[in-house]
Parts: C-alpha cells; structure tokens; sequence
C-alpha cells in the first residue's frame, strides 16, 4: 500500500514536471486569440458506453494539456480550446443529430470522431455535407474511407491490420504454427480485421482451417469453441469486442479448447480482460493500436512515458491507458498540428493541411492516405503475462518475449 | 458422435440460463399479464450484487445467489405495490411504456453506481469441470443449469402448495372473483412480482459467473426471454423450463452450422417461436388460456 | 367528463390555435432559409440542425401514425413495425447503391416492397391475438434485420452486408429543406390516410375488429382481409419514411435501419398522444422527441441539473427521462389528446380519477 502511495505521487510529480517543461520549452505567441470549439458527440449512456468513455478521457487528456499551454498556436496567436460532448445514447441516428448540433449551434471549429462504426460512418457523411474536417480515432472500418469522402480522417491503423502482427509474430516462432481457427463477429470492422487473415496467413504459411462468423455481442460461444475444438488449431484468432473476447476465453477454458496461441483484436488491452478474467487472462495476445511500451520519438507533445504517467496522474485508479484512450489523444494531435501548419482556422485549409500531415508522435506516425486513414503506423502485438500487458512483437519496441506455447489450462 | 453429445450437453447447460430468466417472466406475464420489459435489468441487478459480494466479502458465488433472490424480491415488491399496480386496469400496452420506463430508470441507475466497466465473477474453480472421454461438463456451468431446475421446482412449488400461490394461481384465473373471495390483490399482485423479481435475482448471479456484464448487459436476456416463454408456452412453470432447455439447443445447434451459419442463430430462434405461435399458439407443453 | 362546460369548449379552441400555429411554423420557417428570403433580408428560422431534427421529428410522425392504424385503431399490438422501416430503408438504398436508380423513382418502390411483405406474414402473423401477435410481430422485426445483415450469395452479401450501404450523397440545393417538406409529405399522407380511415366503411369495420372480433366476423366484416390491410397500409407509410431516411441519412446498416428501440419509441407516441385518434399518434411524436432532444442538449433551450457533475449529467437525464415516461404512463392513461382534444381539462381532480380508474 505505502509503496503504491508513493508511486502515484511519483508519477503524479512527473507529470506535473512534463507538462510544465513542454509548456515551457515551446513558446508561441503570446496574444490570446478566439477559443477553437471542437465537438464530439458519444455514447455516454446506452450500450457503448464503456468505450465513449476512454475515447473521452484520450480527448480530454489533451484538452488539459493544451489550455495549460494556454492554446493552438495559429500564426503566433493563442487559441484556447474547448471540446463540446453530447450523449447519442450509444445511437447512430441520434449521434448524426448532435454532430449538426456542433456544428450549426454550436459552430464548432472541427470535429471528434464518435465512438462505433455505424456513428462514425453516418457522422462522415454529415462532415462531408457541411464541409467541416472530422478527426476520428475509433472507426477502423475501411468501408468508411472508400466513399470519397474529403473531411474525414483516421489516425488508427485499418481494420485490415489488427490481427497481421499476431501472424507476422507466429511465424517468428518456434515450433511454428500453421494452422488457424479463425472466430469473429458479425459487424463491419471485425469482419474486416477477419477477412484480411483469410488472405494473409497463407503468405506466411498458415493456413486457416476454420472460419465461423457469430452475432456482435454475443455472450454465449460455446459452440463456437466447441467447432475449434474439433479442428485443434495450433492458433485461436477471434475478431470482435471485449464482451465475445472473454465469452471466448471463459469457454475455451470449461471446453479446454488447447492451442498454442490465443489472440484476440479487441478486448485484452482493455483492464477490464483482466480484472475480469482473473490468472485466465494470462498468455492472451492481441493486436493492438499502441501500448505503454512502444517507442516512438515525438515531434511534440508527450513521450510515451510522459504520457502514461499523465494518464495515472488524472485518472488515479485505472491502470496504464489503453489504446482507446492514446489514439484518441491521437486524433487531436493531428488536428492541433494541422491547424496549426495551416496556420488558419478555415476548415478547408486544415482539411488541406490534414490530408499533407506527417508527424511522428507518442502514438506513432500520423498520416493519412489519399482516403483519409493512417496505413503508415504499424500494429504492435501485446501479451498478457502474469496479469501485466507487455508488447512483444515487433522486436524492436518490444520489452518481453513471447511466452509461447501458451500451456493447456490444465498445467498453469 | 462424441462432438454430436457434446453439443447437446453444451446446449442444455447453456439452457440451464435461460430457464432461470425466463420463469420469472413467464410467471409475471402469465399471472399478471404484464409484459415486463424491465427483466433484463433486474436481472443484471443481481448479476452486481453477487459481483459486489463476491469481490468485497469474498463470498462464494453461489452462496450469494439466495441474496440476490432476498434483495429482488423485496426490491419488485416495493416496485409492483407502490408503481405497476397503479396501472393494472389501464389497457395492456401500457404496461409496456411503464416497464420500459422503469427498464431506463434501472439500467441508468446501475450505469450511475457501478460505471460501465465490464464485471465478471470467477471464482477458483472457474472453467474447470467432470471430464468424461472427449466430453468435458463444465462444473460452473452444471451447478447453474441445477440452480435453475432447483428455481423452478421451488417456484412450481410456491404455486401449487402454499396458500400464497392458492392466491396466485386464482388471480390469474379471474382477478376479480379472486377479491370476492378475500385475497388482497395488491399483495399478492406484488407477491407475485416479487417471486419474478427474485428469480431474475437468481438468473442474474448465475450469468456474472459465465459472462461479463455491464449495466445494460441485461437487454438482451429481456428478448430471449420472450422466446424461451413462447416456446415453453405460457402460464406453467414446466414449460417454461422445457422452453428455456429448447432455447439452448436450438442456439447451440444453430451455432454449429458451418461458416457463417451461425450469425442466424437469433433469425432461426425467433422464426422457430413464430413458428410456435402460428401453429400451436399454446407452445410445446402449454395449455392454452 | 359529463357536462363539457364553456370554459372546456375554450380550451379546445386555444389548442386548436395552437396546433395550428405550430404547423404553420413547422410548415413555413423552412422558407426562410432559401436564398431569395435571405437575401431580403428575413430572419433565418431554420439551419441544418433546425432540418436535421424536424425532418427526425416527421419520421417518427409518420410511424407513429402508421403505427396507430393497426395498434391503435384495430387493437393489434405490432411489436416489430421497425422491419417495414427497414425494408423500406435498405429497398430504396439497394435500387439507389446497386442499381443506380435515381431517388425519387427508387421511392416509391419502397412501400411497395413493406407492403408485400406484411401482406405475406401478416396473414399467419394476425390470426395470433394480444400478447402472441406483439411477441410474434416483435420475432419478425429481429429476424429481418438479421437476415438482411447477413444473407449471401456465393459468399458475397447481397445486401451490403455488415459494412451496411453507402448511398451517393444527394446532390440538390437546399438539400435539408427538400428531405424536410419530403418527409413532412409522407406525414401529411398518413394523417391524411388516417383521417380516411376513421371515416370509411373500412375504418369501422377495423374499430368493430378492437372491440369485439367475433362479433365483427358475426356482422359481416371479412376480418382476416381487413387485419392484413391494415397491417399492410401502416407498412406501407412505415416503409415509404425508411426509403427517406436512407438517402437522407446516406448510410444506412442494421443498427440505423433496424434499431429495436424505434418498435417501443413509435409506440410510446401513440398512446402518449392518445391512439385510435387522427392527430394523437403524431402529438405524441412530436412531444416525445422534442423532450428527448431537450434533455439530450440539442435543442436550443436546455436545462442544466443541479447538484449533478458533469460526467453523470447524460446519465441522470435518462433517468429524469424514465420518471417522466413512469408518471405520464400512471397519470395520463388515455394520452395528451385528451387535454388538445378538449375532451377535458389538466386538473388534479383528473389526475387523480385516471389513477383511481387503472389502480388495483
């Protein structure tokens, strides 16, 4: 306990110290100039509620950081900045309301992406038809970036990345891997994620060997399980959400479903895998976005550590951030930085300004294809090893090896 | 064949679930001829208090169970008495509007206490289970589909052989020759969802165990709910049962279909109940009232 | 309620004046976003977010109403109407994404197909009645939305699959004012047909279905085909605002499409505005959206709770929200119609007999 105590006032002292000597060391203009609003409608309440609310931490983590700075510098002029939230109660059409919301009423400068698919995918379109550039960081879909749309950018890696790195990872190992039971669930990102497996794991010579759909959000995948148990897949990839990733987990341990690697896109890098899943949560990979673990060099704002320890020092009793909450950080990195190289706050030239953005930050580089989505940062693969998350793969930002063969839930 | 039983067993004891959610609706439909849109969420209320119990008393999940099913009880009796009674004679749609309502009270309450975080119960013998051959029996998974045959017997019990459920079962007979003959409607009107409640309590702790679960976790369970009570056929305790075993399997059966078979799972469970209601609107076992 | 006195007559005409007022705005703000009034110099009345919510509004108007044709007027509680709005929804988007069919011919196509299909499932679907009809109806919503999500053909979704369908943005000026006055049209045609109904040979023989079924097929009613033609005339409306929607909204999937809380929200309206009635359904809709609109922030008016932090402000409006439906619900049992309609006053003697009225 007394070594926790101190720990946080640590942590808490070195953010404290990070923000003042960023502050410090970048000094822009000194005038102050009109407040910038910036908007974003979220799940709140309702059925999403538990990602909004790490999307809003990774929105307001900049938020602070920036006002304590006194605001975005736009031709040495400083713009304090504010971030209008609404409720869409987990609601794709009531999310499209309240983006109109920010933008006519409340005349917001840019956008913030939502959280969920079908919000961020109706919330393009209403960026689109009012010409005001949307940031987002929780829409993977690329079905979303195909439309042609001008004034919508992703700062996340693609759908058709999450799981690659598991692959790439597998076939690093010893004794390899070949064969693949692949689960996911029925919506548009994770079919994606599973799709890209479909014809990416045979160019490393793996093939997969089953291939079952089940419906979003489902809480009961015994069956599913079972038909991977009777193929015995030396790899176990499911592509879905936090709910199916532990329905997943919880059944393949009563079935014993054994394989060699269990990973999962979304869910393990979430705290919740683990407080939920006990001593089970352990040996999980899973593709992720980022991790307190990656190095990157930042151009500006916080180094990863930097930004691990603000996270504790706000938010004192969650853990390390996941990467919901870092790429949401992200998205607004990319606008600061764009509005500022445009020097403007017309929403043409940050859309211009956006679309030409290379900057390397703590959550990796940003920039963005001539769809609008950032395919230039990799992946990076976490496992879960004595209930702590560690990187493993890529090599090169990696601080642990992979525990690999995962043992059969009889012999932890 | 080994995989043929396994499904099987897999199926009822996933069942075993769905009997626990559905004998409390089908007892608060059925007697009280309120479709309770609220369910769910009294279900997940219980699935929080054996995650609170389990987590800060230690306690073992299913000693908590008879807690859950105390707390719910007392809980839909303060509900029914002091709110739901007031709308009994008003016409049936209405008691819809004021479930749901009281269903957006409840989920935002929760959402209020414990936050979204996901929540889960796993105890230390969590995932273990009777190995049989190839065939694995999940211990938790068993207890639970006991529990929920236990529920139900108890429940089948309370209506048949106590004088409350004398009361019970003439209420939904002729609500108001019931009052000529002396029972107080109110109470037992709020006996009866209480019993409903208690049992979504029971249902509630045994799903923190095998799921995690958030405060509106329970919105699902509300619709299989249906499902599980139309198969079975309303207004028996044994069929509901009956109804909640057959949910399982056709799940797990639908689930096993290869490739993408499976996402219908929830089409073919409710073209089967439509199917059930066209052509023996009485369900499986039921009796037609 | 016995003698309507003259100060009862007053009141009905003040909210006649009302309603009539508020159409007119509804009707006539519009106009003074075009250019020609701008450039007069008229106020503006209505922005994008003034078409976005109102043509909202008009959505749930219209299915509402449409609502009320089978749930209120002929007693048969549809349970899963959101399957016509659907199908409406994703007919138009298939014939405008995949076969490039300009909007306004793909249209009219949609309430053709809503009306096929009630018309094929409401005949086993209707010979169910009370509870099983809702639970059967409400079974059908689920599996529709279901099957058009994930139906293949030689592995390739036939219907946009999960990534839902992308429509063109709609190229036209004014494009929130045109999709307003569309689907504030489709609403005038369902008030319209609603009115219709009520004072048709067909309209009675459906009143005689709610009140007493086999005494309706004792007179002479073909119940059987007026059951399924109301059912298909409230898909047909229901189905015609989905084919709006989808153009309006430009992306439309299962969650946008088929959402399973429109089925409880459309009939939330009706009997909060009062069901069996020609203006009720669409009172309701437009009182309950705009209390959801208030307190989710995104009307112009809002209200701010006391002692509550900001983190728990969305969460406790939602509870505010289900107190609010649990009052109304325990209050006003026959529906706000009532107090427009004149019929009688807002008075505690009221409130208390309708509790007296419901109560065990």
């Amino acid at each position: 306990m007394g070594v926790m105590t101190v720990r946080r006032w640590a942590m808490l002292a070195m953010a404290v110290v990070a923000v003042v000597a960023c502050g410090g060391s970048e000094s822009g203009g000194n005038t102050t100039g009109s407040t910038i609003t910036l908007g974003a409608p979220l799940g709140l309440t309702g059925s999403l509620t538990k990602e909004s609310t790490l999307t809003q931490q990774g929105y307001n983590l900049w938020l602070d950081w920036i006002n304590a700075r006194g605001g975005i510098v736009v031709n040495g002029v400083k713009h304090p900045v504010k971030i209008k939230y609404y409720d869409d109660t987990s609601s794709a059409n009531q999310s499209a309301v309240l983006m109109q919301k920010l933008i006519t009423e409340d005349k917001a400068n840019f956008l913030l992406g939502p959280y969920g698919s079908a919000a961020t995918a109706t919330d393009a379109a209403i960026a689109e038809q009012n010409q005001i550039p949307m940031v987002e960081a929780n829409g993977a879909a690329q079905s979303i970036f195909n439309q042609g749309y001008k004034y919508t950018f992703g700062v996340l890696s693609p759908a058709n990345k999450y799981l690659q790195g598991v692959i790439d990872m597998a076939a690093t190992l010893n004794p390899k891997p070949t064969t693949i039971a692949m689960l996911s669930a029925d919506d548009n990102f994770s079919l994606e994620v599973a799709n890209a497996i479909n014809t990416y794991a045979p160019t490393k010579g793996m093939n997969v060997v089953l291939f079952k759909k089940y419906k979003n959000g489902a809480t009961n995948l015994a069956a599913e399980v079972q038909a991977a148990k009777a193929v015995n897949p030396d790899i176990v990839l499911n592509s879905g959400h936090l709910t199916e990733a532990i329905a997943i987990n919880k059944a393949a341990k009563e079935q014993k479903l054994n394989a060699k690697i269990f990973a999962y896109s979304v869910g393990p890098s979430t705290p919740d895998f683990i407080t939920a899943l006990g001593a089970d949560a352990n040996f999980v990979y899973d593709g992720s976005q980022w991790t307190p673990q990656v190095k990157y060099t930042p151009a500006f704002y916080l180094t990863v550590a930097q930004y691990v320890a603000a996270y504790k020092a706000k938010y004192p009793s969650l853990g390390d951030p996941d990467y919901h909450v870092a790429e949401s950080t992200a998205a607004c990195l990319a606008l600061e930085r764009a509005i500022e190289n445009a020097g403007s706050l017309d929403p043409k030239k940050v859309r211009d300004a956006l679309a030409a953005l290379d900057v390397t930050v703590f959550f990796g580089q940003i920039k963005f294809d001539s769809r609008g989505i950032n395919i230039y940062k990799p992946m990076v693969v976490e496992q879960i090893q004595s209930g702590v998350h560690h990187t493993v793969f890529p090599a090169d930002v990696a601080d642990a090896q992979p525990m690999y063969p995962t043992p059969a839930w009889d012999q932890r | 064949m080994a995989d043929f039983v396994q499904l099987v067993i897999l199926g009822l004891l996933a069942g075993g679930v769905y009997v626990a959610v559905g004998v409390g609706f089908g007892l608060v439909w059925g007697v009280l001829n309120i479709v309770n849109l609220a369910h769910g969420s009294l279900v997940i209320v219980g699935g929080y208090l054996t995650w609170q119990l389990f987590t800060t008393l230690h306690l073992d999940p299913f000693l908590t169970l008879p807690v859950d099913a105390v707390a719910l009880f007392v809980f839909g009796y303060a509900l029914q008495r002091g709110v739901i009674n007031r709308i009994i004679r008003a016409p049936l749609l209405f008691t819809f509007l004021l479930t749901f309502g009281l269903n957006l009270i409840v989920v935002n309450m929760l959402l209020l206490i414990f936050g979204s975080d996901f929540r889960s119960v796993t105890p230390s013998y969590s995932g273990q289970g009777l190995e049989l051959g190839s065939i694995v029996i999940p211990y938790v998974r068993l207890i639970s589909l006991g529990v929920a045959i236990a529920l139900s017997a108890s429940l089948a019990f309370v209506l048949n052989r106590t004088r409350t459920g004398l009361a019970i079962n003439a209420i939904a007979a002729d609500r108001d020759a019931a009052q000529l003959v002396g029972i107080d409607l109110r109470h037992a009107y709020a006996v009866t969802y209480g019993l409903g409640a208690a049992c979504a309590g029971v249902a509630g702790g045994l799903i923190a165990m095998i799921q995690a679960i958030t405060p509106t976790a329970g919105e699902p369970y509300t619709l299989q709910a249906f499902v599980v009570v139309i198969l079975g056929g309303l207004g028996r305790v044994s069929a509901t049962v009956v109804g909640g075993l057959a949910f399982g399997l056709v799940e797990a059966f639908g689930q096993s279909i290869p490739g993408s078979g499976s996402v219908f799972a929830n089409a073919i469970a409710f073209s089967l109940m439509v199917l059930v209601l066209v052509t023996r609107p009485q369900g499986l076992l039921g009796r037609l009232r | 309620m016995i003698v309507r006195g003259d100060s009862d007559r007053r009141w009905r005409r003040i909210f006649l004046i009302l309603g009539i007022v508020v159409a007119a705005y509804a009707l006539l703000a519009p106009l003074t976003s075009l250019d020609a009034a701008q450039s007069a110099g008229v106020p503006l009345l209505a922005d994008r977010l003034w078409f976005r919510i109102a043509t909202f509004i008009a959505m749930f108007v219209v299915m509402a109403t449409a609502w009320n044709i089978i749930g209120g007027i002929t007693g048969y509680a549809a349970f899963g109407n959101v399957a016509f709005f659907g199908i409406g929804a994703y007919t138009t988007g298939m014939l405008i994404a995949k076969a490039r069919w300009p909007f306004l011919v793909a249209l009219p196509v949609a309430p053709i197909i809503a009306t096929a299909f009630a018309t094929l499932i409401g005949l086993p679907l209707l010979r169910l009645r009370g509870h099983y009809f809702a639970v059967a109806s409400l079974g059908v919503g689920v599996a529709v939305g279901e099957l058009v999500q994930n139906v293949e053909y030689h592995g390739q979704p036939i219907f946009g699959g999960a990534s839902g369908l992308f429509l063109p943005i709609y190229s036209i000026d004014n494009r929130g004012l045109f999709f307003f006055y569309l689907m504030v049209l489709a609403a005038g045609i369902s008030i319209a047909v609603t009115w219709w109904v009520l004072r048709s040979r067909f309209g009675y023989g459906l009143i005689a279905i709610r009140e007493n079924e086999e005494a309706a097929a004792v007179l002479g009613v073909n119940t059987t085909a007026y059951k399924v033609a109301a059912f298909a005339l409230a898909a047909a409306l229901t189905g015609m605002a989905g084919g709006i929607f989808s153009q309006w909204n430009v992306f439309i999937n299962q969650d946008n499409a088929f959402p399973i809380e429109y089925n409880v929200q459309m009939i939330l309206m009706a009997l909060l505005g009062g069901t069996g009635t020609v203006f009720g359904p669409a009172a309701g809709a437009v009182l309950l959206q705009l209390l959801i609109q208030f307190l989710g922030g995104s009307l112009p008016i809002s209200a701010d709770i006391p002692f509550v932090s900001d983190a728990a402000r969305p969460i406790v409006a939602q509870v505010i929200l289900g107190v609010l439906l649990v009052v109304v619900v325990i209050f006003v049992p026959r529906g706000v119609i009532d107090f427009f309609g004149g019929r009688t006053r807002l008075s505690l003697a009221y409130l208390r007999r309708s509790l007296r009225e419901t109560s065990l």
